[in-house]
């Protein structure tokens, strides 16, 4: 959702000479021993700013997560092939009707003001995220929304959380930082200040506590040295290697990368993909790749107006544009072209039998417009029904990205070879927001990343619209089948529902996807132990370093 | 922004003050019509401010909540009340003048903090960052334009000048990150590491502030250098440095004083694109949030802080210019 790479094209190419060239210097010290070394900072660089958005209880934003994971525990941990293990949670039950979840809470766990983390800790919580004074902007979806009922301390060490209806997406969400958990003092204490956070309002039972905030700049975090209840999914247990961790903010893609080769940095967060050639050139950075879970980078099409409400003409776009072209130009093989509605590493969701269902197709796109009755051209050559263009409109927030133009290029020299005119339409956050929420575009586009197949219920069903299901699909047996894979707790029958909604969604063409995001991480080689959680987000409990003071 | 804050400057040269004679209170009857056209421009500034934010399209809310966040229509409504957006607009508009008389600027409605508090915390980053820029757009612009004698080293010092002017600061702070950050370690990105992380963002906002300020003394000088009392000056026995000091840098550097509240424009600007590309905090980048999610308590507190900062600039150089061009002193 970022929008702040107009100038990306000058960017890469000066980015890419700046690191040929320095990768002639060398960095540091020498590389990261097998053994974990304690003690030292690791500084990490990340491409947006979460301060004021420290609430993870009220905020949706991607970056605050990724710094809190830090500091705020989850009940469980999903591992990076989707099962869900045990964290403050030993374990758990889910009844048999799907409406109940017990977890049994790990004991002698503590918040780092000394707060103990109990059944009663837990209650504080889910109840903060539920309430409509919190404001929540995403946690309390993750709840379940209005399927949430309540939670009971059943006893110091035993929590039961209760919905109304059943909701099998909640362990995932259960996982996520957004449902970390606050110590019940501050919830207590100083709830209007959890935006703003800081050290002493920010406070989890995490492996690393906030030490300071400098807004815009960079955030300290020092370790917990009393922390002993890591995930399970984690390589070692106590508490972490290293001192300190500082999160420097640094938007620009070419800085970010420039910093990590220079030895500024340790750990690059989100490199783009342009810049990903230069630094394995480098020799003292590694990068490793994730493809993002969730709802691909995708082209949705309004069915609510316009020319999209023909099927047809909806197939003629979906067959009309040659994605894998563009998207192996644009991202030179960093990001893979996406063939469904669910990027491949969705847990228990994806199916892999749409891949090459849907090729490009020109003729197919063109014999699709005849049937649809575009039949006469205009003096541009365009195709018309009844003396009117057939044409698109693409708003995007402000003037679109770099590889994001280079894509709506492509698609428009596409489409214009079959009679189709694209207008990309740049407008500014006011006017994008009020076309968005008003349904007046034809095109709208966006990812979403999350590791659960729920996702596409945001996305098309009825009740989402308008906004997320930006499509404005509306089609009651949809909406059934995406409930009831929402409330199964069947995973081979949610699997199979979800199947069928990816098949249907390529045959509606009501999504199309375009390319599966990867979060691409560089690592100095003076680290060891980074891991990417199952989102591609850099987990540092675990990691290292060699650099030492 | 910059747009805005041009307009701004407009207003505040056009507001000049009445020449008043006599010499009981002077002084006052020399101020009061410049404090007073002080604080026109000042209340215009934020109304005009307060009337473009409230007709440009868009829900505050829904922007500031963004496209992926999911959240009821009745918290949005919640949210709208608690905001006091859902008032008439005039009303809205008496209660936010009321406010800034008592000089309460409100909440932020992202930040959830006191304006003041966030400004407050953001701006000595800013006034570092426009104080050393500052220094080294002078000395850059006084060594071209002193340095450049003769037809060669003029066309050069001209060329160089051009390309410190057009080149986008962007691109500037890239190619200087690039040499001295990324390659000769000499410098660190930024951040809080002192004077050093310092240097080369001041440097790129200076550059073409430099270019402007040589450009325009360069030829202020050339200017005076044909005067005929230069010539009536060196028969007297200056020296060339004498005679720069006393008369011809003078003369020159009135064009350049008078060019202060387009400096101000462009180090605020500037402060923008130089805070996101190094990781600076500063006035800049809480400007550019603030505008991305239409957080209206911030960006009415820049606009009245920026209208305040033209303010005081001019009557600075309305201040200044006389002390450097006797002539003008007559006309009080």
């Amino acid at each position: 959702m970022t929008s702040h790479h107009r100038k990306g094209g000058v960017l890469a190419i000066l980015a890419g000479a700046a690191l040929i060239l320095a990768g002639c210097s060398t960095a540091g010290a020498g590389p990261a021993t097998d053994n974990p070394v304690e003690g030292g900072t690791i500084t990490v660089a990340i491409d947006g700013d979460p301060s004021s958005q420290f609430d993870i209880h009220v905020t949706a934003a991607d970056i605050s997560a990724l710094v809190l994971r830090n500091v705020f525990d989850s009940l469980v941990v999903q591992d990076t092939d989707g099962s869900i293990q045990p964290w403050l949670a030993e374990s758990w039950e889910v009844s048999d009707d799907g409406l109940e979840y017990t977890f049994q809470l790990k004991e002698d766990v503590t918040f780092s003001d000394g707060e103990p983390f109990n059944a009663d800790a837990v209650k504080a919580n889910f109840d903060h995220i539920a309430d409509p004074e919190t404001a929540s902007q995403y946690a309390a979806a993750l709840l379940g929304g209005d399927a949430y009922a309540g939670t009971e301390a059943v006893d110091a060490d035993t929590v039961k959380v209760s919905f109304t209806r059943p909701f099998a997406p909640f362990l995932q969400g259960a996982s996520t930082a957004y449902l970390g958990f606050y110590s019940p003092k501050v919830l207590e204490e100083s709830p209007d200040k959890l935006i703003a956070g800081g050290p002493g309002i920010t406070v989890g039972t995490g492996p690393f506590i906030l030490e300071s905030v400098v807004a815009g700049q960079d955030i300290t975090l020092t370790k917990n040295p009393d922390y002993n209840w890591g995930p399970a999914n984690a390589t070692h247990s106590g508490a972490a290697h290293p001192d300190e961790l500082v999160y420097r903010i640094l938007p620009e893609n070419a800085v970010r990368a420039g910093a990590l080769t220079s030895g500024e940095v340790d750990v690059a967060s989100n490199v783009s993909p342009n810049d990903v050639p230069a630094l394995e050139v480098d020799g003292t950075v590694s990068v490793t790749g994730t493809g993002t879970p969730g709802l691909p980078y995708s082209i949705f099409l309004n069915h609510s107006k316009g020319v999209f409400q023909d099927k047809l003409v909806r197939q003629a776009f979906q067959q009309g544009i040659d994605i894998g072209s563009a998207v192996t130009a644009v991202y030179g093989g960093e990001y893979d072209r996406a063939w469904s509605v669910l990027g491949p590493t969705t847990p228990n969701a994806y199916d892999p039998t749409v891949e090459g269902s849907w090729e490009y197709d020109e003729d197919l796109a063109n014999q699709l417009l005849d049937d649809a009755g575009w039949t006469e051209r205009d003096t541009d050559d365009y195709r018309t029904k009844d003396g009117v263009r057939l044409s698109a409109e693409w708003p995007s927030y402000s003037a679109p990205r770099e590889d994001r133009k280079s894509l709506i290029d492509a698609f428009q020299a596409d489409l214009k070879k079959i009679g189709f005119e694209l207008n990309p339409n740049p407008l500014d956050g006011g006017a994008y927001i009020e076309s968005l929420y008003g349904g007046t575009y034809d095109i709208a586009d966006w990812s979403f990343v999350r590791p659960e197949g729920d996702i596409l219920r945001l996305h098309l069903y009825s009740g989402f619209a308008p906004v997320q299901n930006a499509s404005f699909v509306n089609d009651p047996e949809l909406d059934d089948l995406l409930v009831t894979a929402s409330e199964s707790t069947d995973p081979d029958e949610r699997k199979k529902i979800y199947s069928e909604v990816q098949h249907w969604a390529i045959e509606d063409a009501a999504i199309v996807p375009i390319y599966v995001p990867s979060h691409i991480i560089g690592v100095s080689s003076t680290i060891g132990g980074v891991r990417a959680d199952i989102t591609g987000w850099p987990l540092l409990y675990d990691a290292w370093t060699s650099r030492q003071p | 922004m910059a747009a805005a804050v041009r307009r701004l400057d407009k207003q505040a040269t056009l507001t000049q003050p009445v020449v008043l004679r006599g010499r009981v209170g002077a002084a006052f009857a020399l101020y009061l019509p410049r404090l007073v056209g002080a604080f026109i421009v000042v209340w215009g500034a934020s109304s005009l401010a307060f009337l473009v934010l409230h007709i440009v399209p868009g829900d505050p809310v829904d922007i500031m909540l963004g496209v992926q966040s999911q959240v009821s229509e009745g918290v949005r409504q919640n949210i709208r009340e608690e905001l006091g957006l859902t008032q008439p607009v005039l009303l809205q508009y008496v209660g936010y003048l009321g406010k800034l008389v008592t000089g309460e600027f409100g909440m932020s409605y992202r930040l959830q903090k006191p304006v003041i508090d966030v400004i407050g915390e953001q701006i000595m980053p800013t006034l570092q960052l426009a104080g050393l820029s500052i220094v080294f757009a002078v000395v850059l612009a006084l060594g071209i334009s002193l340095a450049a004698r003769g037809r060669v080293a003029r066309a050069v010092a001209s060329l160089v000048e051009l390309i410190a002017i057009s080149s986008p600061t962007f691109w500037t702070g890239l190619l200087l990150l690039t040499v001295f950050s990324f390659q000769l370690h000499w410098f660190p990105i930024s951040g809080g590491q002192g004077l050093n992380a310092l240097v080369l963002p001041a440097l790129t906002l200076a550059l073409p502030i430099a270019g402007i300020l040589s450009q325009v003394l360069r030829h202020g000088l050339e200017g005076t250098e044909t005067q005929p009392f230069v010539d009536s000056s060196r028969a007297r026995g200056l020296s060339f440095s004498q005679l720069l000091a006393r008369h011809t840098l003078r003369h020159a550097a009135l064009p350049a004083v008078t060019l202060a509240a387009y400096i101000v424009g462009s180090l605020l600007g500037g402060a923008v694109i130089i805070e996101q590309l190094f990781g600076r905090p500063g006035i800049g980048r809480v400007t550019l949030e603030a505008i991305n999610n239409r957080d209206i308590p911030i960006v009415m507190a820049i606009v009245i802080f920026a209208a305040l900062v033209f303010v005081v600039v001019n009557l600075i150089v309305d201040a200044v210019a006389p002390l450097l061009d006797p002539r003008l002193r007559g006309a009080r």
